[in-house]
């Protein structure tokens, strides 16, 4: 198991044997493929982060996410989600897939 | 290490995130064509609403196009949400006006998707767009030639079944 990238609260490793990623959550870690975390990726940065302050839009500041085709389930909180999202940006980097930030800003 | 990930696919993800929204694009082009080939249908331009038909059909064709690219390079496609379509418009005219306006922008946005991917050195997204920039010329300048014909013909009179009839021109 190699680690490709760790934040806060989560880590997402690679699998050497199998073509298969590992994600801690923590409380959990998920096997997934590259398509889950892709659809993870997709699901985590269309979370809108202005709606956790504001009060109307999002009320308690926690985001439900359904992760492998609603096998897994959790709940986090602004901090946590911040932290995914980061997490999330920082592994796709270091996986190759993601230009460094410093080309996207051009 | 980085192999397992860049074997199952073959662009950037940040192509990909412009692609998604392209071909939300491209989706919402079909829908509006769809809204302008019902209000021709229900102000007697049968031509015009042919036209828009084909139109639709075509901007669909162009989603597919890009929906199995992302498949083909192992990215993730997501099926859009196609919201706020216009059913109002003043005249013919302004249907083909709206039209340009809609097809300029189309061109505007697989630039920037070109620039982009040009940016992060993405060759295949880059050179898979070569088709929808030519295409892009074309479909700019048919409804251009139309809005020429438009002026030329007048609205006056009969001008405007006129320019319903002539609009079967620029049907294949
Ligand atoms: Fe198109
Ligand atoms: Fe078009």
């Amino acid at each position: 198991m190699v680690e490709i990238y760790r934040s806060k609260y989560y880590s997402l490793h690679q699998a050497l044997g199998e073509r298969a990623f590992y994600l801690d959550f923590g409380q959990k870690t998920i096997r997934m493929s590259l398509c889950q975390l892709l659809s993870l990726r997709h699901k985590v940065m269309s979370i809108s982060l202005e709606s956790h302050f504001d009060g109307a839009l999002n009320k308690h500041g926690v985001e439900v996410l359904l992760l492998c085709n609603k096998e897994h389930l959790f709940i986090l909180n602004t901090l946590e989600i911040i932290d995914l999202k980061n997490m999330v940006e920082h592994a796709f980097v270091a996986l190759g897939l993601s230009a460094e930030r410093e080309v996207l800003a051009v | 290490m980085k192999d397992i990930a860049r074997q199952s696919m073959s662009i950037k993800v940040e192509s990909m995130d412009l692609l998604n929204a392209q071909i939300k694009m491209e989706a919402h082009a079909s829908a509006s064509y769809l809204a302008m080939a019902s209000w021709c249908e229900q102000n007697g331009f049968f031509t015009s609403a042919k036209f828009f038909f084909k139109q639709s059909e075509e901007e669909r064709g162009h989603m597919m196009k890009i929906f199995n690219f992302l498949v083909d390079t192992g990215g993730s496609p997501i099926s859009p949400e196609v919201t706020n379509i216009n059913h109002d418009y003043a005249s013919i005219v302004d249907v083909f006006e709206n039209t340009l306006e809609h097809e300029v922008k189309v061109t505007k946005s697989i630039h920037n998707i070109v620039r982009k991917s040009r940016e992060l050195g993405d060759i295949t997204t880059e050179r898979f767009l070569d088709w929808f920039v030519m295409e892009q010329v074309e479909e700019e300048n048919t409804i251009r030639d139309i809005l020429d014909m438009i002026a030329i013909t007048g609205t006056e009179g009969v001008g405007l079944q006129m320019i319903d009839n002539q609009v079967a021109n620029w049907i294949e």
